[in-house]
């Protein structure tokens, strides 16, 4: 950065390419461009061959990698998951009539022939299917002799009004409403357990596939009165997916919106056309890159590319900026590149470490797509400095810049400079070096920093809003997720505690009474609905028994009737070898208040277990999973947070050497953090996997802004500049950079607003705001800030102390 | 999943053959905290499984799962929960007067109420249950019932009372599995088995116990109906019209007698017992309570929701609602005319004129 000094200085203007001597220049321009043609040709090359590894970048949603693999919970869980059957991937389809009910031969048809097609899905679990029409739906009544029972809809169903009366009645008699059939009569279920592994070709599930195939039959079937809602895992990532591809649209979006600013702000095609290429390439480097290490884009990492583009865009513009300027006083286009490569290659290479450093931070997350995303953005970094520091500068020195442009540069550069041609905007922007603008500024950035502070207080950890949060609240999937909870008793947010025991002493009698304390428990809290377990089944169970009479509903401390429960109980509350219990908290939401209660009492619980050889462990189901990830991003928040301003503060010094300046650069970094939880607040959005990346990426790629401007200040002032003069040049120089920066890389991650993913608009959303804030605190409240924490008083003792030192003075 | 109960009586049976129902629990008796364990204040009490209700008084009392009881004096519109010092699933309650009231249920549990059902205290458990009727066939000296009292201790308290009945503050009777059934004289204080003196040789569970012109009656499993014509010294079996399981009885002060229970059946008797008519009720599920309204009718219903009503003293019934409600354990009417019924999916309360307006 303290190339910055020099680099102020404008350099000797050379005519002709033979004036200049190619010897001059530090090892690494000299390596770069004695040599063009073969960084050309390395550059095409890798080009060719990082584009073909691009074309092969796969898309993902892997739900692993979202969740914090490492944390105890999430352990529990994974180390448990194959005896977890209850929690199996599967697949709900619900079948509504728009008028009457499904008690209808017409109903009863289309329900048999949509029934006949998922079974011959590839995927499904077929034995296991159930609706209305498999075999495994069942009626059963309690009669003198014993039990009597049959199909629902039985052998001799013929679609006639007395067959149809029959079904009703074996409904009713079946235990399915609520679960099979809604209880209005009106949707019934078909249930599709899915393999994880189809047997026939071997291969795991492709969700994307499968959930295409699922909206070709609610395509067929839907219509003439039927409505069909589908819910389950593998159709919120077959969603994710498609979403995605819908995501990469917007990135054409982003580029030609970027393209209309840049080309607004040179008025060259030439050299707009050039930078839009180099940050292209960069993009596709960074992709091949990622696909040749085996990464795939998910709808996190996907972020990456627009940010890549982004910054590509404004280090490109700053390049093309100062060759225009030197092509327009006269210079070669050659020369006027080398010299904006000595200019500003330094300054280049420390923003886009600034931006590393804000990336590599989010690799304290123990949550493996946020590592994934700061490896993706690492990587895109480190291929900027190739294609936007190295190549960019030599293709202009082939191509150069539009005469015209160039013209229209100069002649901005020379009016602004006379003293009386300040443009009105930056006239303003230096009212803020004045002490009462000064003072308003702080006082205002005081101001909304105490309110932002206050509002942020309220900031919660997780997601918010029901249904699948990863989509929209008004996504198809989740107007088919509220269907579901409307009408058939089955929560999604399900909180699972798993209860190890020895082979075949699951349903020891003082283990079930541990298991339904504990789950009356945890029915008292707010936001519990209801629980399931072997110890509620064995209280039905047992009335069952015994002809069915409710007053035997007891857990009866007699292992050998409860041991008889177990051949009849369903598999997903107890495992084969009867040594895994599982009891099933449902609950109304998945707020972070309504988790940490469940996992508080549960903690509270199991820490006063003194059963021998039984083990109560945390925690499988969604809302497990999303309980641990709680902990683990509430715990990375603060970490981060450290070590983000850590990192920036740190590198501040390094560049400025005085705790003053660090304190004008990163203060308004501070008020933007806390104005983007505020806004969080506001706009209901948690704490989560999605967002927290972007307050280290807002912090990380806002530091920019302030080492741009700052670094000049310092520099004039230190030359003797009043601070007044000092953040005019400042502007001049690296000001319209910095505006360029704020507005393309807003615009840029703007768009992920409208995607249908819900937690890439949370994220595309703050990163806007975070961006454009951050611009303008580096614009209005770094100078007000330099007025009080950088007096004119400061630079001349300095200078003079110096002076003592160092006779030979850079004036 | 709940309707997954499909489960045979000859399962249960088969268990209870199985060689670990005895020996496992001798070898070692689980410690049960529920009958030392105070019920839990639950703000789902109301939504609890609730398996009896009653009066007492003007009050209303209901009894369920996890020691749950519920009051209200309001005729049902608001309810709190008493203190309990069990958490063991309560199946029967009944009053005597405004104060002293019984509620009994599993794990062997007979509490007493001496407030009108604010609080309870446990005045006999399984555990004790068993040891006096080990006590109490030692002493008699009976083989088989010694046998038998040994099972029951060795056992543990897993046998649950079923019903009760007192005749006023110190007599009374408590019923359940397995044959099981105990007497007081002073109001609980103290408490006689009493299978020695029922003809219930196979050890069938007692469901139902009443009275009904001045004899007492005992309904139960296979069809089992006993009569006491001796205020209780003794119980003979009488000929059953039924060979499923009666559920519940309803008596009253003529000697006319309602017996219902397993898929819709039910009998009616106006001379004490002696004979039985069949009373077709159109209804396919067990019939698990019945309760005198206070214009004399009777109310019926069955464990899926059905209500069926009789103006005629048990003679024939009507059908009154389907099985769109809830479950029904239990019903009671309330002071002010309109209808409690508690079930597995807790309270529910139904207006005043509902089974009068439907006729």
């Amino acid at each position: 950065m303290n190339d910055n000094n020099s680099s102020l200085e404008q350099q000797v203007v050379i005519g002709r390419l033979e004036d200049f001597d190619p010897r001059s220049g530090n090892l690494g321009e000299r390596a770069i461009f004695n040599h063009r043609p073969w960084v050309i040709l390395f550059c095409l090359l890798a080009t060719l061959l990082l584009g073909y590894q691009a074309s092969k970048i796969g898309l993902n949603a892997s739900f692993e990698k979202t969740i914090p693999t490492s944390h105890p919970y999430v352990a529990n869980f994974l180390e448990q998951r194959s005896e977890l059957s209850g929690l199996g991937n599967s697949i709900r389809i619900a079948v509504a009539v728009e008028e009457g009910s499904i008690f209808d031969q017409g109903y009863l048809d289309t329900l048999a022939r949509l029934n006949d097609e998922i079974y011959l899905l590839p995927g499904v679990d077929k034995p296991y299917m159930k609706s209305l029409w498999t075999p495994t739906t069942r009626w059963t009544a309690v009669t003198e002799e014993g039990l009597d029972g049959g199909t629902v809809i039985p052998d001799s169903y013929d679609g006639s009004p007395a067959s149809l009366e029959e079904v009703r009645t074996n409904v009713a008699r079946s235990g399915e409403i609520g679960q099979l059939v809604a209880a209005n009569f009106k949707s019934s279920v078909i249930f599709v357990p899915l393999l994880e592994i189809d047997p026939q070709t071997g291969k795991a599930l492709d969700a994307g596939t499968f959930s295409r195939r699922l909206e070709v039959l609610r395509d067929k079937y839907q219509g003439e009165g039927i409505q069909i809602h589908i819910t389950g895992f593998t159709k919120i990532i077959g969603d994710l997916i498609a979403g995605l591809v819908q995501v990469m649209l917007f990135f054409v979006a982003a580029v030609l919106v970027t393209v209309a600013v840049l080309y607004w702000y040179t008025r060259c095609v030439r050299s707009t056309a050039l930078v839009v290429l180099c940050s292209l390439v960069a993009v596709l480097w960074q992709i091949g890159l990622l696909a040749s290490l085996g990464y795939d884009l998910d709808p996190y990492s996907a972020l990456v590319p627009f940010l890549v583009f982004a910054i590509g865009m404004s280090h490109g513009a700053q390049k093309m900026n100062g060759i225009m300027q030197d092509v327009g006083r006269g210079t070669h286009r050659v020369v006027a590149a080398r010299y904006t490569f000595r200019r500003l290659f330094a300054a280049g290479m420390t923003a886009l470490l600034c931006d590393a450093v804000g990336f590599a931070v989010l690799m304290v997350i123990e949550i493996r797509v946020i590592q994934d995303l700061a490896i993706t953005a690492s990587i895109g970094v480190a291929v900027l400095i190739f294609t936007n520091l190295i190549l960019l500068p030599i293709l202009l020195s082939y191509i150069g810049v539009g005469a015209k442009a160039a013209a229209r540069s100069l002649r901005a550069e020379t009016a602004e400079l006379s003293a009386n041609g300040k443009h009105p905007f930056w006239s303003f922007l230096d009212l803020f070096t004045r002490r009462s603008w000064a003072l308003g500024a702080c006082l205002v950035g005081l101001a909304l920093a105490i309110g932002g502070f206050a509002i942020s207080l309220q900031l919660k950890v997780g997601d918010l809003d029901p249904g699948a949060p990863e989509l929209r609240p008004d996504s198809r999937y989740n107007r088919d997720a509220a269907f579901m909870t409307q009408n058939y008793a089955a929560s999604s947010d399900i909180f699972v505690v798993m209860v190890k025991t020895p082979e075949d002493q699951c349903t020891r009698y003082p283990t079930l009474a541990a298991v339904d304390a504990l789950a009356w428990q945890l029915e008292q809290l707010p936001g519990v609905e209801s629980t399931n377990s072997m110890a509620a089944l064995s209280k039905i169970a047992t009335a069952g028994y015994n002809e069915g009479n409710f007053k035997w509903y007891e857990l009866i401390p007699n292992d050998g009737a409860l041991g008889a429960v177990q051949t009849r109980a369903p598999r997903e509350l107890f495992n084969q070898g009867c040594s895994l219990l599982s009891l099933y908290v449902y609950l109304a939401d998945h707020k972070a208040d309504t988790l940490a209660r469940v996992v508080e009492t549960s903690e509270a619980f199991i820490a006063q277990q003194r059963l021998p050889e039984v083990k109560f462990m945390l925690a499988a189901g969604s809302a497990g999973i999303e309980a641990a990830t709680n902990i683990v991003v509430k715990k990375a928040m603060r970490e981060m947070l450290f070590w983000v301003y850590g990192a920036v503060i740190l590198l501040c010094w390094v560049t400025f050497r005085s705790w003053r300046a660090v304190l004008a650069a990163v203060l308004p970094l501070v008020l933007t953090s806390i104005l983007c939880e505020a806004l969080m607040v506001g706009l209901g959005m948690g704490v989560k996997v999605a967002t927290l990346p972007v307050i280290a990426l807002g912090v990380g790629i806002g530091i920019d802004y302030a080492l741009y401007v700052l670094s000049v200040i310092l520099a004039r002032m230190r030359a003797g500049d009043s601070l007044s003069e000092a953040y005019y040049r400042a502007l001049l120089f690296t000001g319209k950079v910095v505006m360029l920066t704020g507005i393309t890389l807003a615009i840029a991650v703007a768009t992920w607003a409208f995607s249908p993913i819900k937690f890439q608009a949370d994220m595309g959303i703050l990163l806007a705001f975070m961006f454009l804030v951050n611009m303008l605190g580096a614009l209005i409240l770094l100078p007000a800030l330099a007025y009080f924490l950088l007096p004119q008083g400061l630079f001349e003792k300095k200078s003079e102390a110096s002076g003592l030192l160092q006779p030979v003075g850079e004036a | 999943m709940i309707g997954n109960f499909s489960f045979t009586r000859a399962l249960l049976l088969t268990a209870l053959l199985l060689p670990g129902w005895a020996t496992a629990q001798s070898a070692a008796t689980p410690q049960i905290p529920l009958l030392n364990q105070p019920a839990l204040q639950s703000a789902k009490a109301q939504r609890s499984v609730l398996l009896a209700v009653t009066r007492a008084g003007e009050r209303l009392v209901a009894v369920g799962e996890r020691g749950i009881v519920l009051l209200s004096d309001d005729s049902g519109a608001s309810w709190r929960q008493a203190r309990v010092p069990v958490s063991v699933s309560l199946t029967a309650v009944q009053f005597v007067d405004a104060e002293h009231g019984w509620a009994v249920g599993h794990l062997g549990v007979v509490l007493h109420s001496a407030d009108g059902g604010e609080t309870w205290v446990k005045q006999l458990d399984g555990v004790r249950a068993a040891q006096l009727a080990l006590a109490s066939a030692e002493e008699g000296g009976d083989a088989k019932l010694l046998k038998a009292a040994e099972w029951l201790v060795a056992d543990g308290p897993d046998k649950p009372f079923l019903d009760l009945y007192f005749s006023d503050r110190r007599h009374g009777y408590v019923v359940g599995a397995y044959g099981l059934i105990l007497r007081t004289a002073d109001g609980g204080a103290s408490w006689q088995p009493w299978m020695q003196q029922v003809e219930n040789p196979e050890g069938l569970n007692l469901y139902g116990i009443r009275a009904a012109g001045g004899a007492l009656f005992i309904a139960g499993e296979r069809g089992l109906l006993l009569r006491s014509s001796d205020n209780g010294q003794s119980f003979q079996a009488l000929d059953s019209p039924y060979d499923g399981s009666f559920f519940g009885l309803l008596g009253s002060a003529r000697g006319e007698l309602l017996a219902f229970g397993l898929r819709g059946n039910a009998y009616w008797s106006g001379d004490r017992g002696a004979s039985w008519q069949r009373i077709d009720t159109g209804v396919e599920v067990a019939l698990s309570a019945a309760t005198r309204l206070a214009d004399g009718a009777l109310l019926l219903a069955s464990q899926a929701g059905d209500l069926l009503i009789s103006r005629d003293q048990g003679r024939s019934f009507q059908h009154l609602a389907g099985p769109a409600g809830a479950s029904i354990a239990g019903l009671v009417a309330a002071p002010d005319g309109s209808l409690i019924r508690v079930g597995l999916g807790g309270l529910t309360r139904q207006p005043r004129d509902l089974p009068s307006a439907q006729r």
